[in-house]
């Protein structure tokens, strides 16, 4: 068996039947930095086609421009970021984050970290975290660009978090995760199940110190863009039952996950995670995490 | 932060912002709220509003700086057509023609921000002959513009 219909078997267990999906540009819109313009309506005078992403308040796909949305006065003035719908979601998922202590454990290249900012309309305090930095200069650029105050940026594991000695409101987790088809042509070629279980063990350290530096009435929200349950329902359940988390309820794009998988009957929260096929936007994984 | 406030200066406003709410690492300089003063170590990568950087003896500005400049009043300010604005963040400098209005200083020599016509800063520039005395011919010489990220973005995708 290849490793393509080793996954896609996979899926099908799931209950999803694979087809190809090349989800579509999309952009988000910075209302702190927008300064009161319509910014779909400057880029539609442009010459960009713009649609509502409808379950996002601030998204919209690209539906046809003659040139890059990335090198538009629009974008360098920071009014706007280039960010795939799916993952416009686990920002959202927070509540009241304004003059929050918040943690983006693993940040860059800042997408979700500027989001972050402009939800909390630059009050309060993010730390920024990566572990890799050739990566922070990416971020770097982007808080500049969408002239973000409030943000701290450590090149740090995730994993040592609790050295910053600080607790937070508010924790992203936004995992380095193995990826999908969807969003890497060549992803199925690339990928073995060794690398889906290496990342797994990966997330559940990261999940593990996130708890250490979780305030008492914290929340944390957790994604990954993998598609395999190793690193979405299988470790949410295992920070169920090891962790003492739970995991709120969402409102949110995306299907509910299944509490059965593969043969093994997950904790019935688990139902309130969200899991998104390929198609109208990347495969993603998300949900919210509280104390029990 | 003496170097600042020079820079500003030239701009004909001067800035002045509070020694305890700047911090430098590795010439960089940023200005911090109360909030992230109270938290921040010297380990940091980058934090608050990035000021700009020291090069060889030099201030070079960001954009966040330059937007700060712009807020003031009586800033030097060129505002330009369409066509110069884009030409002017694709590195380009600004023809007196594409001129549309000027605000501050016209003299050859000082610092002047270029704006757009919605008047959003897109960097600065060098007035390069007195702004009264000519019609035609370069009268901005591009320092910095907001194209400049873009370029970043090429060259650390190069890396």
């Amino acid at each position: 068996m290849s490793q393509k219909e080793f996954f896609i078997k996979r899926y099908e267990a799931l209950g999803w039947k694979y087809h190809d999906a090349k989800p579509r540009q999309a952009i988000r819109i910075n209302i702190t930095n927008a300064e009161g313009w319509d910014v779909a309506e400057r880029l539609r005078t442009l010459g960009i086609e713009l649609e509502k992403i409808p379950f996002l308040e601030n998204g919209y796909w690209i539906k046809k421009t003659k040139f890059s949305v990335g090198a538009t006065t629009e974008y360098l003035l920071g009014m706007y970021s280039i960010q795939e719908a799916a993952s416009q979601i686990p920002a959202t998922l927070f509540t009241d984050l304004r003059d929050n202590a918040v943690l983006d454990a693993c940040a860059a290249p800042g997408g979700k970290t500027v989001q972050l900012a402009d939800l909390m309309d630059n009050t309060g305090v993010i730390v920024a975290l990566d572990v890799k930095k050739n990566r922070l200069t990416a971020l770097a650029n982007q808080l500049e660009r969408c002239s973000v105050k409030n943000t701290v940026v450590y090149c740090l594991d995730a994993r040592k978090a609790s050295k910053l000695k600080m607790k937070f409101d508010k924790i992203l987790l936004d995992v380095p995760c193995s990826g999908n088809f969807a969003a890497d042509t060549e992803w199925f070629k690339r990928r073995t199940f060794g690398d889906v279980q290496r990342n797994a063990k990966l997330q559940r350290e990261i999940l593990a110190e996130a708890v250490n530096v979780l305030a008492e009435d914290g929340e944390i929200v957790y994604s990954t863009c993998s598609l395999e349950p190793e690193e979405d329902e299988l470790n949410i359940d295992w920070a169920v039952k090891t962790l003492e988390l739970k995991v709120e309820k969402i409102s949110c794009y995306g299907e509910k996950s299944p509490t059965k998988i593969f043969g093994k009957r997950l904790d019935s929260q688990i139902e309130n995670c969200r899991r998104i096929w390929p198609g109208k936007t990347q495969g993603f994984f998300v949900c919210k995490l509280k104390r029990a | 932060m003496k170097f600042i406030s020079d820079f500003t200066e030239r701009f004909g406003v001067k800035i002045e912002f509070d020694k305890k709410n700047v911090v430098e690492k590795e010439n960089r300089y940023f200005l911090l709220n109360d909030r992230l003063k109270g938290l921040i170590t010297d380990d940091f990568f980058y934090a608050g509003v990035y000021l700009g950087t020291v090069k060889n003896g030099v201030f070079l500005p960001s954009v966040n700086l330059l937007k700060i400049i712009a807020k003031k009043e009586k800033a030097n300010k060129v505002f330009v057509d369409e066509r110069s604005a884009w030409l002017f963040i694709c590195g380009r400098d600004i023809f007196k023609r594409g001129i549309t209005k000027i605000e501050g200083s016209r003299k050859k020599g000082d610092y002047t921000l270029v704006l757009n016509r919605h008047g959003e800063c897109l960097g600065f520039g060098i007035i390069l002959k007195d702004l009264n005395d000519f019609e035609k011919g370069v009268a901005i010489k591009n320092v910095l513009d907001i194209g400049d990220f873009l370029r970043r973005e090429k060259k650390h995708q190069e890396e």
